[in-house]
């Protein structure tokens, strides 16, 4: 069990810079997620800290051991990569006893272990078949079991469910958060799926573009995005542009301490803001409301922040919830309303009444380039949500 | 803070999967790697063409005498002169082999590619002619021997069988059944890329078969027919053992032979390499033309 | 020409029936053209076996004077076996300096990055392409003259390898290409050397890829007379040689027949072997296939 430290890792392919001087600390037994979409630089950084790929720059430790340069088979690390990547001249015994008899083992002590290893996967007994003759998400198990058995002190998770259908997904990725609680590995995860980052992470990293976006718990991340593209990547959004007009003195009975709260205003709206940087006025923001924290007001909404008038233009009724697009201020919004108010709005409803607290905001300049599209982002959650315009 | 830095300067590039430290130690494995072959290559290949090619300028065995080698263009000029018909049989001998090989060639590849579904069988057949054209011809040679199995049936067509035995088209026909198997390889490649619904999509507008084979086969197969034609010159352009032992007087000639008996027999080096560096000059023209049609890929 | 800016009217009245199905025709054409096609193969594939079974025939004839049709087989391998030993130690040789030779070679090809890598293939496939006459003389001047190998039998060796090594080195290339890198990053990432990782995750999977090429090469060498004619030492005769210097000085007999016979059966059942093994995939892109 270790730490890891990246300090300033950089990749450049020829002109083109995969990660930018990326910076993580790994508490030893963390459960960490590179959370991105493609090309965002999340398994490059992976692959060196693995040892798979050199850095162009920067250094990789595990604990104190300065391993940037050390080959992987040095670093006992265990890697599972997208696909099981069994071998398939090899028993699942032999495979999953890979590791340990290229090391020299004896016999005794890798039937033993590798017993151990196939209990812990519940594979118990299949260790004579050939990978050929499991299933996909049973040859995921066996990767597991035979990057376990070295006992390798940080665990390196490559996409390692995308390959598989939803449903094993879904009992794979907290059969794989269980084995790492049990035995207390330090792990690093890629994923471009965010419910699945959010299932089972202890931190989350959002990367884009070969940078770091954010990095934070799953609340962290959800409530208080930082930049524009985790608001939007993240869960869906409506994203507001607007410019600060006036600061609020700080009070503090939000409770919040160190945030500041300000109006901006987007378009026609005046709207009631918080964030934890400073703002002057004239700054250029852009708001960001999620679609669940606007409700739906009969009476003059004075216990939200923020009160404004829309109508109706189209309901989605999705079961547990209906989806609301609803038009304020000349901007589409989405809302999404549960209980029995799914029920009662209709299209052409006119003067609905929405209250919300303050929003989020992050500066204009970390939002995406067209102002804000806001919508769901990153797969997962809400697939059936459509984009936003702002 | 997300804007796109594209204009780092650029640093080395990165070779691909990386599984050790530094670039110095990556070359050196690349090279002890391709070491042997290299090696190979040069000492067994390279600098004896080189040698040869030397030596083809050098007169007779003087490459040994006491006196050292005497420079002269009068090997180049003999082949040009006096060994004139051994070059001109040797590549009347292949081109004709090339031919029969097409004519009889694209259809077996055609009907093998698209009709055949017992393909091990007549695999396990096609490698006899592999073996070796020393056993075709040798096999051939029994066959038309004057009082052997063929004689009836070369009777019946009145043909002496003396005149069938040693003559040009049977040295032909043994030649090209040495090659066919690979102009049938080559062609066959390349129908096999060839979608078969083309063709009937071809058939479906109205093209007559013969048309749609013009029009729509023929083209696309271009580059294998041509790659298949161009090897199979090449390895015709150097065997001995059909013309020796299926050939008249003319067809000895062939330009291998010449070269084993002048050099080795005769130690006329000279003479001889410069026959060699003739033969390969051609097989290269040859080889260079049929790469470019075939876009040798395996490397990509 | 078919084309036409404007569709001409079909020529059927709307609505009319179609006419009714006519009778199929006894001997249909498609039929006669499938039937000639597969006689057209076999009639092939006939020619090509024939001067085999030509001589499967002669040799087992006796000529006036000799004993009976066994000893003529009696005969390869008592009279011809020296010659028999010599081909297959000669191949056994020349396989085993091939793989020493194409494996890493391949490897190095597939997996590492470095300039100019198919003109470096392109050098390598070369001796392919040169004629065998031309491989002879100048093998056999430069080991007088250079090497001073005209005596010994790694001379014949490396000739052959030589000649042979770029078909063993094809099918490598294209079997490692075939193999995902991810397997030898998972070996790596396991704690495996690289050779360990090469040793046991790389060679048994391209296996059949190295099989296809010791199969290509042995055929070749152990059938070669050609080179060998050029570069063979003195009292080293392989049994093809053996066979054409028999024909052209001892004329047409029914041993020589025994042993030409004799040598393509052995090839023949290397490839048959070989297919039982591995099938037939493995040879795509050399030539044998």
């Amino acid at each position: 069990m270790s730490t890891v430290r990246l300090a300033s890792i950089t990749k450049h392919f020829g002109t083109t810079v995969a990660v930018h001087e990326f910076d993580l600390e790994v508490a030893d037994g963390e459960f960490v997620t590179l959370l991105g979409p493609s090309g965002c630089g999340k398994t490059t950084t992976l692959r060196m800290i693995a040892g798979l790929v050199e850095p162009t720059g920067g250094r990789v430790w595990f604990d104190d051991q300065d391993v940037t340069f050390l080959p992987p088979r040095a670093r006992n690390i265990g890697f599972v990569f997208q696909t099981p990547a069994l071998f398939p001249h090899l028993s699942v015994a032999e495979n999953v006893g890979f590791g340990l008899s290229v090391k020299g083992a004896r016999k005794a002590a890798i039937a033993s272990r590798v017993e151990e290893m196939l209990a812990m996967v519940d594979l118990t007994g299949y260790g004579a078949r050939t990978p050929s003759q499991l299933s996909g998400g049973q040859q995921q198990r066996v990767a597991l079991a035979r990057v376990l058995a070295t006992d390798p002190r940080v665990l390196l998770f490559d996409e390692p469910l995308s390959a598989l259908d939803k449903n094993l997904r879904e009992s794979l990725k907290f059969a794989i958060r269980e084995l790492q609680r049990r035995t207390g590995k330090t792990s690093i995860y890629v994923t471009h799926d965010q419910s699945e980052a959010f299932a089972i992470s202890d931190r989350i990293v959002v990367m884009n573009g070969g940078r770091v976006e954010q990095i934070g718990s799953q609340t962290e991340i959800y409530l208080r995005p930082r930049t524009g593209f985790v608001a939007e990547f993240i869960g869906a959004n409506n994203a507001l542009p607007g410019t600060v007009v006036a600061l609020e003195p700080v009070s503090g009975t939000s409770g919040q301490s160190g945030e500041h709260r300000f109006r901006i205003r987007s378009g026609e709206l005046t709207l009631s803001c918080r964030s934890r940087l400073p703002v002057a006025v004239g700054d250029a923001v852009v708001a960001y409301l999620r679609p669940e924290d606007l409700a739906v007001v009969d009476d003059d909404g004075a216990e939200y922040r923020n009160v404004v008038e829309g109508e109706v233009e189209r309901v989605i009724f999705e079961g547990p919830t209906a989806q609301l697009r609803i038009r304020v201020a000349g901007r589409e919004m989405r809302v999404d309303v549960g209980g029995s108010r799914r029920l009662t709005l209709t299209e052409g409803d006119r003067r609905v009444r929405l209250g919300f607290d303050d929003l989020n905001v992050v500066p204009a300049d970390t939002a995406s380039a067209d102002g804000g599209s806001g919508g769901s982002g990153g797969s997962g959650g809400d697939g059936s949500a459509e984009p936003v315009s702002a | 803070m997300t804007g796109q830095t594209r204009s780092i300067a650029p640093l080395r590039p990165a070779p691909l999967a990386v599984l050790g430290r530094g670039d110095a130690a990556r070359r050196l494995r690349t090279l002890a790697l391709l070491l042997p072959a290299i090696l190979l290559a040069l000492l067994f290949l390279y600098y004896p063409l080189v040698f040869i090619v030397q030596m083809s300028f050098t007169e007779g065995s003087s490459f040994l005498s006491p006196g050292g080698p005497i420079a002269t263009l009068a090997n180049y000029a003999l082949i040009g002169g006096r060994y004139l018909p051994n070059l001109l049989v040797t590549l009347q001998l292949a081109l004709l082999a090339t031919i029969v090989d097409l004519i009889f060639g694209f259809p077996f590849a055609y009907i093998f590619v698209r009709k055949v579904r017992y393909r091990t069988p007549v695999r396990a057949l096609m490698v006899f002619p592999m073996f070796g054209a020393l056993y075709i011809a040798f096999g051939m040679r029994f066959i038309l021997l004057p009082g052997g199995p063929a004689t009836p049936v070369l009777q019946a067509l009145g043909i002496a069988s003396t005149d069938a035995l040693f003559s040009l088209p049977s040295v032909v026909f043994a030649m090209s059944i040495f090659t066919f198997p690979f102009m049938v390889l080559n062609i066959g490649t390349a129908l096999g890329n060839v979608d078969p619904t083309l063709e009937e999509a071809a058939a479906c507008l109205g093209a007559r078969p013969w048309q749609t084979f013009r029009r729509i086969v023929l083209p696309l197969t271009r580059a294998g027919t041509v790659a298949g034609a161009l090897t199979v010159f090449g390895w015709s352009i150097g065997t001995f053992a059909e013309p020796l032992l299926l050939g008249s007087a003319n067809e000895q000639r062939a330009l291998a032979w010449t070269v084993y008996q002048r050099g080795v027999v005769q130690t006329d080096y000279g003479l001889s390499t410069a026959m060699g560096v003739v033969l390969l000059g051609v097989a290269f023209v040859v080889t260079y033309l049929s790469l470019r049609y075939s876009r040798g890929a395996l490397v990509e | 020409m078919r084309s036409s800016p404007a569709l001409p009217a079909s020529p059927l009245p709307a609505g009319s029936r179609p006419p009714a199905a006519a009778r199929r025709p006894r001997l249909s054409s498609r039929r006669l053209w499938d039937a000639l096609s597969h006689a057209y193969i076999w009639a092939v594939l006939v020619v090509f076996i024939l001067p085999f079974l030509a001589l499967v025939g002669f040799s087992f004839t006796t000529r006036p004077g000799e004993a009976g049709v066994v000893t003529n087989y009696g005969y390869v391998l008592d009279t011809f076996g020296d010659n028999l030993l010599w081909s297959l130690k000669i191949s056994g040789l020349t396989l085993l300096i091939n793989t020493l030779v194409s494996l890493p070679a391949a490897y190095a090809i597939v997996r590492h990055s470095f300039p100019g890598k198919r003109l470096l293939f392109s050098v390598l496939t070369l001796p392919l392409y040169v004629p065998g006459a031309v491989i002879g003389i100048s093998l056999v001047l430069t080991y007088n003259f250079t090497y001073h190998l005209t005596t010994s039998m790694w001379g014949l060796v490396l000739a052959m390898a030589l000649g042979t090594f770029p078909l063993m080195l094809t099918p490598v290339v294209v079997a490692l290409k075939d193999l995902p890198v991810i397997f030898e990053e998972a070996s790596a990432c396991l704690g495996a050397t690289r050779w360990q990782t090469y040793r046991r995750i790389v060679l048994p999977l391209i296996g059949p890829g190295v099989s296809a090429g010791l199969l290509l090469c042995f055929i070749i060498v152990f059938n070669e007379y050609l080179v060998t004619l050029f570069v063979h030492p003195p009292g080293l005769t392989t049994a093809p040689l053996r066979v054409f210097n028999q024909i052209r000085t001892a004329g047409l007999a029914p041993t020589t027949a025994a042993l030409a016979v004799t040598m393509q059966l052995i090839s023949l059942a290397a490839v048959l072997l070989f297919f039982r093994l591995f099938g037939a995939r493995h040879l795509k892109g050399t030539y044998l296939l």
